[in-house]
């Protein structure tokens, strides 16, 4: 039987493995990216997906709140730095500080808070946004789909783990992240290439310990 | 069309075939940033650069990808998920004193952020130089959110950027 990891897209054939899948211990990890064994879907097993229900639009989705308005304008800054414009990024970036600085509330926020989001963001988020970018045949929307999906199963996946192994999963592994799709690989290297946008790993960050 | 060299620093191995060739001596620059002023336009360095380093961009962008409002919607909707996670994590981050915990929560602002951020180019976004980028600033300096908003910004950028495609 075949197994493909949903973040990867990693193949594991019990044809061609000295362990069959099933055998396989339950901390086992993708090779590749790292993802947990529950990650993986038996081939055959994926079934037709019944169609999607029709996404209805809230007038509100037009309207941007400050942690949005902060992540458009570090883009823009993005944009202006990609193409050599250093005073725009300058200034851009003013309007995103401020607009994150603005976004902080601090309300109280929680693990479970977080996986509350991802498993909407999975669960519903990215079917809707699939359905409608199929339909508006809008190939930038379905890749950036396809990539967050990706990397929010990934997020989700680490949570899990941290959730159910608490400080000793990262205890002696470093955190990388990558700069141009937002992947989160544990390990004491990047790997080589991102598992889900392929880009090379000099465009991973490590996650740095918090200063003294 | 009309365009300007520009020249990926990280790509760039320092050859200086594009110092032999610029006949403006725009290629050769203290900071490495080919200089917009002398740059013709001409293409000779990009054509000689060993590395692919010099991109010729157009002066006057293209109108971006159109975006139906389903699109947009959608899209922003998912960017606002991933706002608020960014936002839960610093505070989570903020308050934690365990190391593992600190750099997860850190490592996942950052991924929410960079995913947002891609959202939000493919909801229309795209460009500095776009129509949609430009109402925004004018409707924040028409408008501000609050009293301290850095109004000033706004108004450089408006001064700074020219609008591809506006009416
Ligand atoms: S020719 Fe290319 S690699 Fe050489 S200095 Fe110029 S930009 Fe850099
Ligand atoms: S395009 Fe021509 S003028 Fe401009 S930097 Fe290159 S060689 Fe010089
Ligand atoms: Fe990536």
């Amino acid at each position: 039987m075949k197994y493909r990891c949903n973040i990867c897209g990693y193949l594991y054939d019990d044809s061609r493995q000295e362990v069959p899948f099933n055998e396989l211990p339950d901390s086992w990890t993708c090779p590749l990216c790292m993802a947990s064994k529950s990650q993986f879907t038996l081939l055959e097993e994926k079934k037709e997906e019944k169609p999607a229900e029709p996404v209805s639009i809230d007038e509100d989705a037009f309207e941007l709140s400050a942690g949005q308005l902060s992540a458009l304008f570090s883009n823009l800054a993005r944009g202006a730095e990609k193409q050599y414009i250093p005073a725009a990024q300058k200034e851009f970036t003013v309007l995103s500080e401020w607009f994150l600085k603005a976004a902080q509330d601090n309300s109280p926020a929680s693990i479970e808070d977080l996986a509350e989001y991802l498993s909407n963001d999975i669960n519903k988020g990215y079917k809707d946004i699939d359905s409608i970018a199929t339909a508006d045949s809008d190939r930038g929307a379905l890749r950036v789909n396809v990539w967050g999906d990706k990397v929010t199963r990934m997020l989700s996946n680490l949570l899990e783990r941290y959730q159910s192994e608490g400080e000793d999963f990262l205890l002696n592994t470093e955190v990388w992240v990558c700069t141009a799709c937002g992947f989160i690989y544990p390990g004491d290297e990047p790997p080589q290439i991102c598992p889900v946008c392929k880009v090379q790993d000099w465009k991973f960050e490590k996650q740095e310990r918090r200063k003294a | 069309m009309k365009s300007y060299a520009v020249r990926n620093l990280r790509l760039c191995t320092k050859d200086c075939l594009c110092l032999y060739v610029c006949p403006t001596g725009a290629t050769d620059t203290e900071d490495s940033i080919i200089d917009v002023d002398k740059c013709t336009g001409c293409g000779v360095c990009a054509e000689s650069c060993p590395s692919g380093a010099i991109t010729m961009m157009p002066l006057q962008l293209p109108p971006q990808q159109h975006k139906t409002e389903k699109v947009t919607a959608v899209l922003n909707l998912m960017s606002q998920s991933k706002a608020e996670q960014e936002k839960a994590a610093l505070q989570i981050a903020k308050e934690t004193e365990k190391d593992g915990l600190y750099r997860l929560m850190m490592a996942f602002a950052r991924s929410n952020r960079i995913m947002a951020e891609d959202l939000l180019r493919e909801a229309g976004y795209m460009l500095p130089q776009s129509s949609n980028a430009q109402d925004l600033l004018k409707s924040l300096i028409d408008n501000p959110p609050s009293p301290d908003f850095p109004v000033e910004s706004a108004k450089k950028l408006l001064e700074l950027i020219p609008c591809n495609d506006c009416r």
